[in-house]
C-alpha cells in the first residue's frame, strides 16, 4: 500500500483541522485516488461537515489503495501547529500504522492512530430554492452584528435581495444586501425562502475557515437545512450543513 | 431497553415516599430489565455510572445542564433559570422548557437506557481545554432526541437531584423480591454488596443467576469491602449494660479510617466512604509491605498525624493537607503519620469476616511487624467496671477521641452498625455529652469583620428514610477567621443557584449548598422548634428539633459523606435520652 500526499504549505491542514475540531473531537479521514475526504456530525446531530479534498489540490498524491484513518484532533492539532506557514507537510500511514508526518525538511513525527468509530453519515438530500454568495468578510460581520441582539439568524431571500435579521430580548437587526451590491456577488433565488439557524455553530465554522475563503455559498429553503460552501484555495471545498430551528 | 420505561417508573416513584410502593416500582421495572443492562439501570437510579471507589464521577455542573437545555430549546439561558426558580425542580423545568424545543437534527435515535449510559459515560471521560463544551454537546444530543418527560429525568440524573427516597437497602429488596420470587433472600444480597460495595455487580449477578450466584461473592482483594461501623454510647455504665461484663477496648484515634488491600506489591487504599485514596498516602504505599507478614491482605488501620519528635498523636485536620491534586510530596513530608492498623478482614485468600473479634486481634497481631511507622491500635480486655474509664482518660490524654469498644467473639458484620461495637467519645463540656456531625447545606452573608464571608451556616442532619437533609440549626460560633476563609473557599464550589430539593429548610439562606460538606458541632441541648425540619412532626405535631447553643468544634469531616451525618433517628434518640436525664434529676431533687 501506498499513500503518501504532500501540501506545499501548512495553511491547507490547519484550515482543515480547525473546521473539524468545530464539530469532533476524532475524525476518520478516507483517502482514495482521487484524494482526501472527511465527513462528519457533531454528537448533537445538529450540524454536519463534508471535506473533499482532491489529489489535484496536492504538490504530490499517491494513493494506490483506499485507505482510512483516525486521529483525535487536539493531538493532530498540536502536531500540525509546529509548522510554519511556509512549511510543506507530508503525511502517509507507515507500516505499523502510525501516521508520518514530515514538516518542512527536517522534522518528522510520527503520531498514534485511533480505531475509527466513526459510522457512515449520510448527507441530508435536500434541493435549495436560494442560493446566496456573500463575500466572507461581510459575512462574518453580518454575523457578529446579529450577536449583538440575538442567539440566531434568520435568512429571507428575494429574487433581488436578501435579508439577513435577529431578533432577542434587547430589539432586533436587519442587514439587507441588494442584487448587485460587492458584498453579495450572487444572489438566485427560485422561491422566496426564510428560515433560522443557530449563530454559535455559524460563528464557530465561519471564524474557522472563513478567513481562507473568499467567498461563502449559503444555500437553503424555508425551514430546511443550510448548506454553507467555503471554496479554499489547495484545498477544493467545504461543505458545512446546519439544521434549522424551527418555532413549533 | 427503552429509556421511557425507566422515566415512567421515575416519575410513579416520584410520586408516593411509601417504601412499599417504590419497592414495587422497581420490582417491576428490574423485572422488564434485560439482566445484561441491570448494572446500568441501577447505577442510574443512584445518580452514579460505577460504584464510588471507581472513581468516575458524572462532573456536569447546573450551569452546564442549563446551557445545553437552552441551545436544544432554543430559549435563552436567564428564562430558564426563572422557570427553575418558579418550579423548584430542576427536572421539570426543563421539562416544561424543551415542550418548546426549536433545534431540529439531521438524525434521530432512540432513547435507549444504552445510549443515556454510554453518552454519560463518554461525558465523563472527557477531559481538557474543550471538554466542557463536548460535554454540553453530548448533553443537548440526549435532549434533542428525547421527549421533555425523558429529558427531565436524564437532567436530573446527571445534576446528581432525582430524589426518589431510595437508599441502598431498597435497592437489595426489590432484586431480592424479582429476582428469587421473595424478601426473605435480601440478608444474602446484602452480603454480596458488604462484600463488594458494587449494587450494580450483585444486580447483575442475581438477574443473570439467581441466587446461587449471589453465594458467589466473596471477600476479595482490591474490592473494598463496606467497613463495620459502631454504635455510640455515652458512658461506661451504658457500655456495660449493652456488652456484658468483659469486652475489648480499643484507643479511637483522631485519624484516617483506611482499608489497606496489599497483594504483593500493589496496594490500594480506600476511605472509609470507600474512595480510592491512594494518592494521598503514598508513604504508606512505600513503608508497609515490609511490616506485614502476607502476601495478600486486607487490614483496617487508622492514619494518624503525628509530631514526629515527639511522637504525640495531631489532629485529624493535619491529615487534610494531604488532600491535594498536586504537591502531595511535600504535604507528605511536612505532616508525617503513623498507621495503626485495628482489624484485618482477608488473609491469603481467605475471609476472616466469620472469625471473632478475638480470632482477628490474634491474627493481626502475627500479621504485622510494629516499627516505627507501622503500629497495632493499643488495646485491652475490659474486665473491671473501672477499666473503661481509665483506659478512656489514657486515650484522651494520648489526643485520641475516645475509645472504641467492641464484643471478644463478635464477628465483623460488613457495612452494619451493630452494639458488637461501640464507640464513647470524650465528654464534652456540654449537656448533649456528644458531638454531632451536620451537612453544611446554606449560608449567611457576614457583618463587620466578616463581611465578604460567610457569617453563620445553615445546617442539617441527614434523613435516612427520606434521603433528605432537614436543618437543625444555625451557627456562627467557633469559627476562627482562617477556618471562616477556609469555609469559604471550599464552599463557594458548592453553591447552587436553587435550594437543592433534598434540603429542608424553614430558613431562607443567602446561598444553598449542594449538601457535601460535613462538619462537626457541639451544643447544649436539643430543643423543639417552629422552625427547623429535623424530626419534623415525630415529637410534637408542627415542631422539629433544633440546637441550642451549636458551636463548630473546628473538624471539618472530610472523610465523612452527606450520608454518614448524624441522622434524624440519632437526634431523636439524643433527645428522649435528655429528656430523661432530666426527669431523673427532677426526681432526685424531689427525694
Amino acid at each position: 500500500m501506498v499513500f503518501s500526499a504532500k501540501t506545499s504549505g501548512s495553511d491547507e491542514w490547519k484550515a482543515v483541522i480547525s473546521a473539524i475540531s468545530t464539530l469532533v473531537e476524532e475524525a476518520t479521514f478516507e483517502a482514495t485516488g482521487e484524494g482526501i475526504a472527511f465527513r462528519g456530525m457533531d454528537p448533537s446531530h445538529v450540524a454536519l461537515i463534508d471535506i473533499a479534498w482532491p489529489n489535484s489540490a496536492f504538490e504530490k498524491y499517491e494513493c494506490d489503495n483506499d485507505v482510512k484513518f483516525g486521529v483525535r484532533i487536539d493531538e493532530f492539532s498540536k502536531l500540525i501547529k509546529r509548522a510554519d506557514k511556509k512549511d510543506s507537510i507530508e503525511v502517509s500511514i507507515s507500516e505499523e500504522n502510525l501516521l508520518l508526518v514530515t514538516i518542512g525538511k527536517n522534522k518528522k513525527y510520527k503520531m498514534r492512530l485511533i480505531e475509527s468509530s466513526a459510522t457512515d453519515t449520510p448527507l441530508p438530500k435536500i434541493s435549495y430554492n436560494a442560493r446566496i454568495g456573500v463575500t466572507s468578510t461581510e459575512f462574518d460581520k453580518i454575523l457578529g452584528d446579529i450577536q449583538v441582539v440575538s442567539e440566531y439568524l434568520s435568512i429571507s431571500a428575494t429574487a433581488s435581495k436578501a435579508e439577513f435579521s435577529g431578533r432577542g430580548d434587547s430589539g432586533e437587526a436587519v442587514i439587507t444586501l441588494e442584487k448587485g451590491m460587492v458584498e453579495m456577488p450572487e444572489i438566485g433565488v427560485k422561491e422566496e425562502s426564510t428560515a433560522t439557524y443557530s449563530l454559535e455553530y455559524l460563528n464557530s465554522i465561519v471564524k474557522a475557515v472563513g478567513t481562507v475563503a473568499g467567498t461563502v455559498i449559503c444555500e437553503y429553503s424555508t425551514k430546511m437545512p443550510l448548506r454553507l460552501e467555503f471554496k479554499v484555495a489547495n484545498i477544493g471545498r467545504i461543505h458545512f450543513y446546519l439544521a434549522p430551528r424551527v418555532e413549533s | 431497553m427503552k429509556f421511557s420505561l425507566v422515566a415512567e417508573t421515575l416519575k410513579f416513584m416520584e410520586g408516593t415516599t411509601k417504601r412499599l410502593e417504590l419497592t414495587k416500582y422497581l420490582v417491576d421495572l428490574f423485572k422488564i430489565t434485560p439482566p445484561e443492562i441491570i448494572s446500568h439501570v441501577v447505577y442510574l437510579l443512584q445518580g452514579k455510572l460505577r460504584p464510588d471507589h471507581e472513581g468516575i464521577e458524572m462532573g456536569i455542573a447546573e450551569k452546564i445542564a442549563i446551557k445545553a437545555i437552552s441551545k436544544s430549546a432554543g430559549v435563552p439561558i436567564k428564562k430558564i433559570q426563572q422557570e427553575y426558580n418558579k418550579l423548584g425542580d430542576f427536572g421539570q423545568a426543563a421539562s416544561k422548557i424543551l415542550e418548546q424545543k426549536t433545534q431540529t437534527t439531521f438524525l434521530t435515535q432512540d432513547i435507549t437506557v444504552e445510549r443515556v449510559y454510554d453518552t454519560l459515560y463518554k461525558i465523563a471521560e472527557l477531559k481538557g481545554a474543550r471538554s466542557q463544551d463536548m460535554k454540553m454537546k453530548y448533553i443537548s444530543s440526549l435532549l434533542n432526541d428525547a421527549t421533555p418527560i425523558e429529558a427531565g429525568f436524564i437532567l436530573k440524573i446527571i445534576t446528581n437531584s432525582l430524589r426518589l427516597g431510595i437508599a441502598d437497602f431498597t435497592i437489595l429488596d426489590s432484586l431480592a423480591i424479582a429476582f428469587t420470587g421473595t424478601k426473605e433472600n435480601r440478608g444474602m444480597l446484602e452480603h454480596a454488596y458488604n462484600v463488594s460495595s458494587d449494587l450494580g455487580k450483585v444486580a447483575s449477578a442475581v438477574a443473570k443467576n439467581g441466587i446461587e450466584a449471589i453465594k458467589n461473592f466473596q471477600v476479595a482483594v482490591f474490592s473494598p469491602v463496606r467497613p463495620m461501623l459502631a454504635e455510640r454510647v455515652k458512658s461506661p455504665q451504658e457500655a456495660h449494660e449493652k456488652m456484658g461484663a468483659e469486652f475489648a477496648a480499643e484507643y479511637k484515634l483522631d485519624g484516617e479510617r483506611v482499608q489497606v488491600h496489599l497483594q504483593g506489591e500493589k496496594i490500594i487504599l480506600y476511605s472509609r466512604s470507600l474512595e480510592n485514596i491512594t494518592n494521598y498516602y503514598p508513604d504508606i504505599v512505600e513503608k508497609i509491605s515490609r511490616a506485614i507478614n502476607a502476601k495478600e491482605v486486607i487490614l483496617e488501620a487508622e492514619a494518624v498525624a503525628i509530631n514526629e519528635d515527639s511522637g504525640e498523636f495531631l489532629a485529624f485536620q493535619e491529615l487534610m493537607h494531604r488532600r491535594r491534586k498536586y504537591g502531595v510530596t511535600k504535604a507528605v513530608s511536612q505532616y508525617p503519620i503513623t498507621v495503626n492498623f485495628f482489624d484485618v478482614m482477608f488473609v491469603d485468600s481467605k475471609s476472616c469476616l466469620n472469625l471473632s473479634y478475638k480470632e482477628r486481634r490474634k491474627m493481626l497481631e502475627k500479621l504485622v511487624k510494629e516499627d516505627t511507622f507501622a503500629k497495632l491500635v493499643p488495646m485491652i480486655i475490659v474486665k473491671n467496671d473501672n477499666d473503661v474509664e481509665d483506659f478512656l482518660e489514657n486515650a484522651i490524654n494520648a489526643g485520641c477521641e475516645g475509645l472504641m469498644l467492641k464484643q471478644l467473639d463478635g464477628i465483623y458484620k460488613a457495612g452494619a452498625r451493630g452494639s458488637n461495637w461501640l464507640k464513647i467519645k470524650r465528654e464534652y463540656r456540654n449537656e448533649l455529652g456528644d458531638s454531632l456531625d451536620l451537612v453544611v447545606i446554606g449560608a449567611f452573608y457576614g457583618r463587620g469583620r466578616r463581611t465578604g464571608k460567610y457569617g453563620a451556616l445553615l445546617l442539617g442532619t441527614y434523613n435516612n428514610e427520606t434521603d433528605t437533609f432537614p436543618s437543625i440549626c444555625k451557627v456562627g460560633t467557633g469559627f476562627t477567621d482562617e477556618s471562616l476563609d477556609q469555609f469559604y473557599q471550599i464552599l463557594s464550589d458548592k453553591i447552587t443557584i436553587k435550594k437543592n430539593p433534598r434540603i429542608e429548610s424553614g430558613l431562607e439562606a443567602d446561598v444553598w449548598f449542594e449538601p457535601e460538606v460535613v462538619i462537626e458541632i457541639v451544643a447544649s441541648e436539643i430543643t423543639l422548634s417552629p422552625i427547623h425540619k429535623t424530626a419534623m412532626d415525630t415529637i410534637r405535631k408542627g415542631s422539629g428539633l433544633a440546637l441550642r447553643f451549636p458551636k463548630f468544634t473546628g473538624r471539618i469531616r472530610l472523610e465523612k459523606t452527606p450520608e454518614n451525618a448524624t441522622t434524624d433517628q440519632e437526634i431523636i434518640s439524643l433527645y428522649n435520652g435528655q429528656k430523661r436525664a432530666v426527669q431523673e434529676e427532677k426526681k432526685q431533687n424531689y427525694l
